[in-house]
């Protein structure tokens, strides 16, 4: 391996730099103004945190996995049919699509103590506002991908007779994939949030859960050490979608 | 081979076209000047089926153009190249045949391309390819689907001046090689000439917005106000543009043209 290729890029190094400089500052805030640990600790107390007891965060981030995965395989999957279904359905799309629109701007959270009293505290009704709130952005990056496809490459299947299911399929289909997949990487990002509220109201496990309770014992260092695992699952589901929508875009 | 028999098309208050008739002959090129705006298009969609006649009748060799369109006689070249951006060269010039249910036989794909001048390109997408080899590969793809009759709606449109001349060489070339109907749609009159047998003038003019308007806002609609035989000799290279017969025939074309405005 030759020196050039050993030295990272400046897309890696400058953002790592930053992050470095980032921890210092603050480890370097709590050692100069003395700060007590148990409002703000220092980097290296998180650190031993997660270190002293990674099966804790290992099993809490397991269980809010889960929920995001499950939860936002369910949203996107209804999200991207009920998209097809109105989308197909001139009718349909007129009369409930300004709705599915309109409902983004509805706060969701609010809607989870609804989904309490009505199905209870648990893990499915948690998957289920995980996928409630998933699924928006993916109807209507679905139903917008679905009318990108120019009108003159179906003029020229219409020219051949081609059949309507194959031009969906081959040509309106992969047109939508860009749009799709930009709703999906908003619902990743939502899914995660959606998995923590969820662990707040309506079931009493996983990461947001340790946040909560940690909240209640001022354990500022835990708060944080469940902070930094949350944030690693995000970013790494956002990866995994941007990798996804690699694989099969042709942009 | 194309018979085109009192065709008028009217969208709404708008009327498109107006009393249009025109007997296209097999293996004829026939190339549609006007202005834009003038119904041309509207004329070559007919005739291919993307419109419906509001009166009188288009037939492609006997038969409605929905018939011409389910045999796959009909291949369409539109100004957009319409490729595909995910699939190759290659793909793209076989995904139409696929979509028109035949055999999509990629070696006759490869060496139309190949003939096309696109030798080594066969797998790139289009987003690789020049303006002039995507257009390329839409004519190589509406010969490959095996068509009796082309119909090519401002093809070279996008293409710069330079461009535009090579491809109307080549259009002529691969007409000559596959000996198909070519009804060709275009506002630059030398391309027009250039190009046909036969050159028919289109005149019209879209309705204009607005109470000003004459005929309470419908516009005139689209006739063939003038038609011309080319008697230029071929096979026709790139000396013909600048030859006296060629002046001369697009002076006449150009003069009917503005006679009519």
């Amino acid at each position: 391996m030759s020196v050039a290729e050993r030295v990272p890029a400046p897309g890696v190094v400058l953002p790592v730099s930053a992050l470095v400089v980032a921890i210092a500052a603050w480890w370097a805030l709590t050692v100069a103004l003395a700060i007590p640990p148990f409002l703000l600790p220092p980097p290296a107390a998180v650190a031993a945190r997660l270190a002293g007891n990674p099966d804790l965060y290992l099993t809490n981030a397991v269980t809010t996995l889960r929920k995001i995965l499950l939860g936002g395989a369910v949203g996107i999957g209804a999200g991207f049919g009920i998209a097809l279904v109105v989308w197909a359905v001139p009718v349909l799309e007129r009369a409930v699509y300004p709705y599915l629109v309109a409902a983004r701007v509805l706060p969701k959270i609010a809607v989870a103590p609804i989904f309490l009293i009505y199905f209870g505290v648990g893990f499915e009704t948690a998957l289920l506002f995980v996928a409630l709130i998933v699924f928006f952005p993916v109807v209507v990056g679905t139903a917008a991908g679905l009318d990108r496809t120019p009108e003159s490459h179906l003029d020229l299947l219409r020219s051949v007779d081609a059949d309507p299911v194959r031009i969906f399929l081959a040509v309106r289909l992969p047109h939508a994939i860009p749009d799709v997949f930009a709703g999906a990487k908003q619902s990743v990002t939502l899914a995660v949030v959606g998995a923590v509220v969820a662990e707040w109201i309506l079931s009493n496990d996983g990461l947001g859960s340790l946040i909560l309770v940690a909240s209640e014992n001022v354990q500022v260092d835990v708060m944080l050490a469940a902070l930094a695992v949350l944030l690693c699952m995000g970013l790494l589901l956002y990866g995994g979608v941007t990798l996804c929508y690699r694989a099969v875009a042709w942009q | 081979m194309i018979d085109v028999r009192n065709l008028s098309v009217t969208y709404g208050d708008l009327r498109a076209l107006d009393d249009v008739s025109v007997d296209i002959a097999d293996g004829e090129f026939i190339t549609v000047v006007g202005p834009s705006g003038c119904g041309k298009t509207t004329l070559l969609r007919t005739i291919g089926g993307l419109e419906s006649p509001t009166t009188g009748q288009v037939r492609v060799d006997g038969d409605p153009p929905e018939v011409a369109q389910s045999d796959a006689r009909l291949g369409f070249v539109f100004q957009d190249h319409t490729l595909l951006p995910w699939k190759t060269a290659l793909e793209n010039v076989t995904f139409l045949r696929r979509m028109a249910g035949k055999d999509p036989d990629p070696g006759g794909a490869r060496d139309l391309l190949a003939t096309t001048g696109l030798d080594g390109f066969e797998d790139a997408r289009p987003a690789e390819l020049s303006g002039g080899m995507k257009q390329r590969v839409a004519i190589a793809r509406a010969i490959h689907l095996g068509a009796d009759v082309l119909l090519m709606d401002e093809p070279f449109g996008e293409l710069d001046e330079i461009t535009r001349d090579e491809m109307s060489v080549e259009i002529l070339r691969l007409w000559r090689e596959n000996r198909k109907t070519v009804v060709f749609v275009t506002h630059s009159v030398p391309e027009a000439v250039f190009l046909g047998d036969r050159c028919l003038v289109v005149s019209g003019a879209p309705a204009a917005d607005g109470p000003t308007s004459p005929a309470s806002g419908t516009g005139t609609p689209g006739r063939i106000v003038d038609e011309f035989d080319i008697d230029l000799p071929r096979p026709r290279d790139e000396s013909v543009f600048g030859s006296e017969a060629f002046g001369r025939a697009v002076a006449e074309v150009r003069g009917a043209l503005h006679d009519d405005t």
